[in-house]
């Protein structure tokens, strides 16, 4: 393997412990020697890659958000599946990583959504989540345009549609929900669907 | 040396309001232009023949210039059909410039009966029938109306024999490549995806809300400006994209969006593209672009 | 006898088809042939697409269509409750651009119509240089209007609430350096006297310049007796610079729009329009007989509403203007808003008329507006006013004007003082 290549699988490992940490204990509580030590690694290494915990927390936010937005991009750009089909395979990605993933949906309300602080700089309101947002706005604008979906404000919609989600994500998280978070799929596509449509 | 012979220009209005002929009378040399051609016949200025000259005889013409909409029959000057006159002098003349989007596409005009108005050559977008004829000689200067250097300089080309590369509804391209947004005295806005607030002010763009059609409208308005001064979005007026095919489209002073998107991209930029730059630039709060430029003491 | 008589460079063409009676012209019948259905065109459309369209009706007054649609929008706007309240800026601002216009449009009358043609009838030929002066001033003077307004023609800076531009001062001091070009030029080649001089006697003995040339030849033709009409006026627009009012036969009233009527006239597509049923002439003339003008009411005592009175008036009115124009600017406060309408209000309902005094007169534009969409539209034209053929029996402004005349050429001409505009006529 190639010197970059190592140094971005050094990266992705250093983001997954993090995410872990951080989704479990919190970011205050979380400190770089912790994360360091989880997977064998001197501190003064992990500030090579990351020079604080608050870009740390930072470029997770955006490495979750690209992830994401490259799963809905491929749903975009297959021009012929209607827009109900493509909001059933929204949602089935979501929770694929709601189930597969959950460091990642906690990380995102816990560190995300509470201590704004962090992210802020380079990091203000939509610059890191830009990949994923981007992706749904394509989504939306061509739901509208092919004309099965209501025109109508970006954020009304966005915040049903992704409130929606992470609502559901959450229930189960909390182990609320009395049957697989998977099964509730078609019901929520089809209510996000009659919510939005035309 | 024998003195040589000028060039004949005949400039013949069908359904028109006259504004292109008013605004080349606005090109600072218009005068000299005009006085390195020998005018045939001209809507406005005093000419050696008469309309009905023009309609009734088989006068010379190098170039012609069309202004205003065409309709096959119905459409009367001197008891002759204008179509059929301008076909006559079509068929002679080595240059046809179709001056102004009626002219060129239909325009406002064609709004009244899209089935019988049209363009001389174009109904709309679409070239018909007399496009088969003329293409060869075709230059088209849509624009509502046709800026007056690029009727001046259009015809300055064709007598100092210059190269005129053209897009493929004939507008040239050294004028129509750029699009309007370009020169814009509020780009700076338009990068911050910062809209006017409401009319009336020098700070912000009209892209977002208020219906300007710039980005996506082939012209230079903005580059060489209007009367040599000003433009439409310098004064805080969303331009109208009245340059395209299209022109005019509904809802002028408003943006049509998507979701909230803007439903039409700036020339040749992928939605994706746009979109990724565009969030970006929105998640940043420029304090110098959301606030007034100029403080004046109360 | 009947004799049919094609007028071109009318902004258009139009046809007269005279009769005829012992050598003189007993009637006239003006034929306006083709209509362009500006009006259909906006039917569904939403309101403000009115602000962009109705500018094309005319590419010689585009700005005054545009701030008559604008207006008529405002009124429909206060009809249904919404408060408009223009700053004075803003009304500066549209009067300026407003007079800049008419003060081109009057200025290539001179030069492009009254010169050329009367020499023809005075069979004197004339240089070129006519048409260098017409473009000069009127690229000067649009290029004044366009540093508020963006461009000439078709602005769109006039909207509901205000205007568009944001003008500075640093602006403002181009715009006067341009009118100062313009009125130095007026002094020089057009009167060949000063303002000031021309104001002190107001003889039209004093002009000299390029005017004097127009009225000599006017003379000749004894234009002082000749296109008289029926000696009624009519200007409805609200302006600081122009009193609206009424006038018939020495009596002055104020202005209903009730009673404005149109009619359809068989055989031209254009409208007639008339007032109280009666016909009255609208322009400079009109305007200048409302405000009591001493200059020009002097002339009207000597010569009534005479061609040379007439075109006397519209060659006031471009001093009148000029001298405006400077006191709009010299008083503009950059500091007020330019527009008080925050937002203009969705699925309006509306009824509105606006009238705007446009180069040729009066212009009323009447929209109704339902759910923010336009239902209805009608314009009526300066130049509808002036040129109908009448209504029942009587005849209209300028048949009565051309009545008497001793050629075609002579009628004509008294035709073309009232400024003919075609494709105004037949929107
Ligand atoms: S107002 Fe129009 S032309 Fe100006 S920057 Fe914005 S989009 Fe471009
Ligand atoms: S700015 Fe747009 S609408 Fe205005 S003249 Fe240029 S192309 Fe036409």
């Amino acid at each position: 393997m190639s010197q970059g290549g190592k140094r971005v699988q050094k990266k992705e490992s250093i983001i997954q412990a993090a995410l872990t940490l951080f989704s479990v204990y919190g970011f205050h509580k979380t400190t770089i020697p912790n994360i360091a030590k989880r997977i064998g690694m001197s501190s003064g290494n992990l500030y090579n890659y990351f020079p604080s915990k608050e870009i740390l927390a930072q470029e997770i936010i955006k490495y979750t958000s690209e992830v994401l937005g490259e799963e809905i991009r491929k749903i975009n750009q297959q021009k012929k599946l209607t827009t109900y089909k493509k909001i059933h395979k929204i949602v089935e990605v979501y929770f694929k990583m709601a189930i597969e993933k959950p460091e990642m949906i906690e990380y995102f309300l816990r560190v995300y959504l509470s201590h704004r602080e962090v992210f802020v700089g380079e990091c203000q309101r939509m610059v890191c989540v830009a990949g994923f947002i981007t992706e749904i706005m394509i989504f939306f604008s061509d739901g509208v345009e092919c004309g099965e979906l209501r025109d109508q404000d970006f954020f009304s919609a966005f915040g049903l549609f992704m409130g929606y989600l992470g609502g559901m994500a959450f229930l189960n998280g909390e182990a609320i929900l009395s049957r697989p978070l998977k099964e509730y799929t078609d019901d929520i596509t089809q209510n996000i669907y009659n919510a939005l449509k035309t | 040396m024998p003195k040589l012979k000028k060039p004949t220009i005949l400039w013949l209005q069908s359904i028109t309001c006259n504004g292109n002929t008013h605004s080349f009378f606005s090109h600072p040399d218009f005068v000299a232009l005009m006085q390195k051609f020998e005018i045939i016949h001209h809507p406005i200025l005093n000419t050696k023949y008469t309309l009905e000259n023009v309609a009734n005889e088989n006068l010379t013409c190098d170039v012609l210039v069309l202004e205003g909409a065409f309709r096959q029959t119905g459409m009367k000057k001197a008891n002759k059909e204008i179509y059929d006159i301008a076909q006559k002098y079509a068929k002679k003349a080595k240059h046809i410039i179709t001056a102004g989007s009626c002219a060129t596409f239909g325009g406002i005009f064609r709004q009244y009966d899209t089935k019988s108005i049209g363009g001389f050559c174009f109904d709309g977008e679409l070239p018909n029938e007399t496009y088969k004829l003329f293409k060869k000689k075709l230059i088209s200067i849509p624009g509502c109306p046709a800026h007056p250097r690029w009727i001046g300089s259009v015809l300055s080309m064709i007598l100092t024999h210059r190269q005129i590369p053209l897009d493929e509804l004939h507008r040239p391209l050294e004028i129509y490549a750029y699009n309007a947004h370009v020169g814009c005295s509020r780009s700076e806005y338009y990068e911050w995806k910062i809209d006017v607030s409401r009319y009336g002010h020098k700070e912000g763009c009209l892209f977002y809300d208020h219906g300007c059609q710039a980005p996506f409208t082939h012209a230079n308005c903005n580059k060489i400006l209007w009367n040599e001064i000003s433009s439409k979005t310098r004064v805080g007026t969303p331009c109208f994209g009245c340059t395209e095919p299209t022109f005019p489209k509904k809802n002028l002073w408003h943006t049509t969006t998507l979701m909230g998107i803007p439903a039409s991209m700036p020339i040749g930029i992928p939605k994706r593209a746009y979109l990724t730059i565009a969030g970006i630039a929105k998640s940043f709060t420029i304090k110098r672009l959301n606030e007034p430029i100029i403080k004046y003491k109360k | 006898m009947k004799i049919k008589h094609f007028v071109e460079k009318v902004e258009g063409e139009t046809e007269l088809e005279f009769d005829f009676k012992n050598g003189i012209v007993n009637n006239v019948n003006i034929i306006f042939p083709f209509y362009r259905g500006i009006e259909e065109i906006l039917k569904s459309r939403d309101a403000l697409d009115a602000l962009v369209i109705t500018p094309r009706v005319c590419g010689i007054c585009n700005h005054a269509h545009l701030i008559a649609s604008t207006r008529a929008i405002e009124n429909g706007l206060i009809d249904a409750g919404v408060n408009i309240h223009l700053t004075p800026k803003a009304i500066s601002l549209r009067e300026f651009t407003l007079c800049c216009e008419i003060i081109q449009s009057h200025f290539k009358w001179f030069y492009l119509v009254a010169m050329p043609q009367l020499a023809n009838l005075n069979k004197l030929t004339i240089s070129d240089n006519h048409i260098l002066k017409a473009s000069w001033v009127s690229i000067n003077t649009v290029k004044a209007l366009a540093i508020f307004a963006g461009q000439w023609p078709h602005s769109g800076y006039v909207v509901p609430g205000g205007v568009s531009c944001d003008p500075t001062y640093e602006e403002i001091i181009q715009a006067e350096a341009l009118i100062d070009d313009i009125i130095r030029f007026t002094q020089q080649e057009f009167l060949g006297i000063s303002i000031d001089e021309y104001y002190k006697t107001k003889e039209i003995s004093n002009i000299n310049g390029d005017m004097i040339e127009i009225l000599n030849m006017l003379n000749n033709q004894n234009m002082q007796e000749k296109g008289k009409s029926y000696n009624r006026f009519l200007a409805l627009g609200k302006h600081l610079v122009f009193k609206d009012g009424q006038y018939d036969q020495n009596i002055y009233g104020t202005a209903k729009i009730e009673y404005i009527k149109e009619h359809i006239q068989t055989g031209s597509k254009a409208k007639s329009v008339a007032y109280e049923n009666k016909c009255y002439e609208v322009g400079p003339l009109a305007r200048a007989i409302l405000e009591k003008n001493d200059f020009i009411m002097d002339m009207h005592s000597k010569y009534q509403d005479s061609a040379l009175t007439r075109v006397c008036a519209r060659m006031d009115e471009i001093v009148k203007l000029l001298i405006y124009t400077k006191k709009l600017l010299a008083n503009l406060n950059v500091k007020e808003l330019s527009c008080t309408l925050p937002k203009f209000p969705k699925d309006l309902e509306a009824n509105g008329t606006g009238i705007v005094e446009a180069a040729r007169g009066s212009l009323i534009h009447q929209s109704i507006i339902k759910g923010g969409k336009i239902q209805n539209y009608n314009i009526i034209t300066p130049t509808q006013w002036n040129l109908s053929n009448g209504i029942e029996k009587t005849s209209g402004i300028a048949t009565k004007a051309m009545k008497g005349s001793i050629n075609t050429e002579e009628a004509t001409f008294i035709f073309r003082t009232f400024d003919v505009c075609s494709v105004c006529t037949t929107h």
